[in-house]
């Protein structure tokens, strides 16, 4: 399955986030946009047996506020006082190391294309990333129960600087589910 | 034949090692030049960027996870930079902190770098000048730290299942992942602002960067110790690890290094 997150464009300014309530740890902080996978995947098309199943967020922005994302299998309510326990879903958590805004001049943080086949610099510091999340339980225990599986992401900002936007920190590509012998 | 470096855990040291590695961090933090604390913090984000974190392309097709051999390479130079201001003896090398341990997850951050005081003298493991004038805008303070809950540390079981993955990209990529939680919780937030570890920027210019990176280094270290020590996709180990002029095949043994890692180290 690969799903793709809308773009977002997020809002320059800087304003403290609300803090979460209840299971949210003392200090972390809801962010404004939760993630809900637009397409579901028939479990059908899981594989009857599997070891392990990850799931992968391709295309991470990292380039703010350094933050958890809770990711929930089929619970689409999840929010950032839901408990983190497998019988709401909880797949796992990924955390991003923000770099916490821009600290360079005009032009520091865009990430530039290879001049050419001969440009050996290496990628730029704020190419998007890659994180798997082992979701192994979470998904095998929707796919006994359910004919669909449903990805929900909640971002909880644990901090930030005067320089990072608060209103969108999470943006990534698309999630794939894949699965292992 | 030079003797190796021995590494402990910071809540192993005793007075006189302490005071030595307390040492060490003072005459570094004074110094502003290409041998000072301010330098070498300054190679990881803010200003010279030159930190790996995560897959990245290199000059080649190779998709690299560099982040365990590049940050080996830079506590090795940080620690030699210390050891250079460090009293002859007793000679310390860095300590790691063990955030997965019951002491840990009791009292949060070591009590050597969140005492104010030590010996009657601010304490250099607490916290450290940023003197980034080039950033912008300019950064000249002191570092900052918000730590969170104790109890929402790494447990040992965590790091047991952890040890247990077999490809070196797998096991660099989860770990990576703890050590990213680990930044958040350390700098944390006090409501209006974050701490410095919690930003790639400045998380090296607080003290406690440089422990919490032994830990990763040591894990990786346990993790080649029962999943070999070349156990590395071979297309990693020509790469440079900028600006230390190594490669990554360089830095597979720690002992060729000149170091190791002991629970205890005793001369009888």
């Amino acid at each position: 399955m690969a799903s793709k997150a809308k773009a977002t464009s997020g809002s320059t300014g800087h304003k403290t986030p609300k803090p979460a309530k209840g299971s949210a740890r003392p200090g972390m902080y809801r962010a404004s946009t939760i993630y809900k996978a637009p397409r579901a995947l028939p479990v059908s098309q899981l594989p009857a047996q599997f070891g392990r199943a990850d799931l992968e967020f391709i295309g991470i922005d990292h380039s703010g506020a350094t933050y958890e994302a809770r990711v929930y299998v089929n619970n689409p309510k999840a929010n950032a006082d839901t408990q983190t326990t497998l019988a709401n879903g909880y797949a796992g958590s990924y955390y991003i190391f923000g770099h916490g805004g821009c600290f360079g001049d005009l032009g520091h943080c865009d990430i530039p294309q290879k001049q050419d086949a001969f440009d050996r610099r290496p990628s730029h510091p704020l190419e998007p990333l890659r994180k798997v999340v082992i979701a192994t339980e979470a998904i095998k225990q929707a796919a006994a129960k359910s004919s669909e599986i449903h990805i929900t992401v909640v971002p909880l900002i644990m901090s930030w600087t005067e320089k990072t936007d608060l209103k969108d920190v999470m943006r990534f590509d698309h999630i794939n589910l894949v699965t292992y012998d | 034949m030079a003797s190796l470096i021995v590494r402990k855990n910071v809540d192993n040291l005793d007075a006189a090692e302490l005071a030595a590695l307390r040492t060490g961090y003072t005459k570094a933090q004074a110094i502003m030049d290409n041998r000072g604390y301010n330098h070498f913090a300054g190679l990881h984000g803010i200003p010279n960027w030159y930190c790996w974190h995560h897959d990245h392309t290199t000059g080649s097709t190779v998709n690299a996870n560099l982040f365990l051999p590049w940050h080996r390479a830079y506590l090795l130079s940080f620690e030699r930079a210390i050891r250079d201001q460090s009293p002859a003896t007793p000679k310390v090398g860095l300590p790691w902190w063990d955030w997965s341990s019951a002491t840990s997850h009791s009292n949060g951050v070591p009590k050597a770098f969140s005492d104010a005081t030590a010996g009657g003298k601010a304490n250099p493991l607490l916290r450290a000048r940023i003197f980034a004038p080039t950033a912008t805008p300019p950064i000249d303070r002191q570092t900052r730290r918000f730590p969170g809950n104790p109890a929402q540390l790494p447990t040992a079981a965590k790091i047991t299942n952890l040890l247990n993955l077999g490809t070196f990209n797998d096991f660099s990529n989860q770990l990576e992942n703890i050590h990213d939680f680990i930044h958040g919780w350390t700098g944390g937030n006090n409501g209006s602002i974050g701490g410095d570890m919690s930003s790639l920027a400045t998380a090296a210019w607080d003290p406690i960067f440089y422990s919490h990176h032994c830990m990763i280094d040591r894990l990786w270290y346990v993790w080649q110790s029962k999943h070999g020590i070349n156990n590395i996709p071979a297309s990693l180990l020509p790469l440079v690890l900028t600006p230390f002029n190594m490669k990554v095949q360089d830095v597979l043994s720690i002992n060729a290094l000149g170091y190791e890692y002991a629970v205890s180290f005793v001369t009888l």
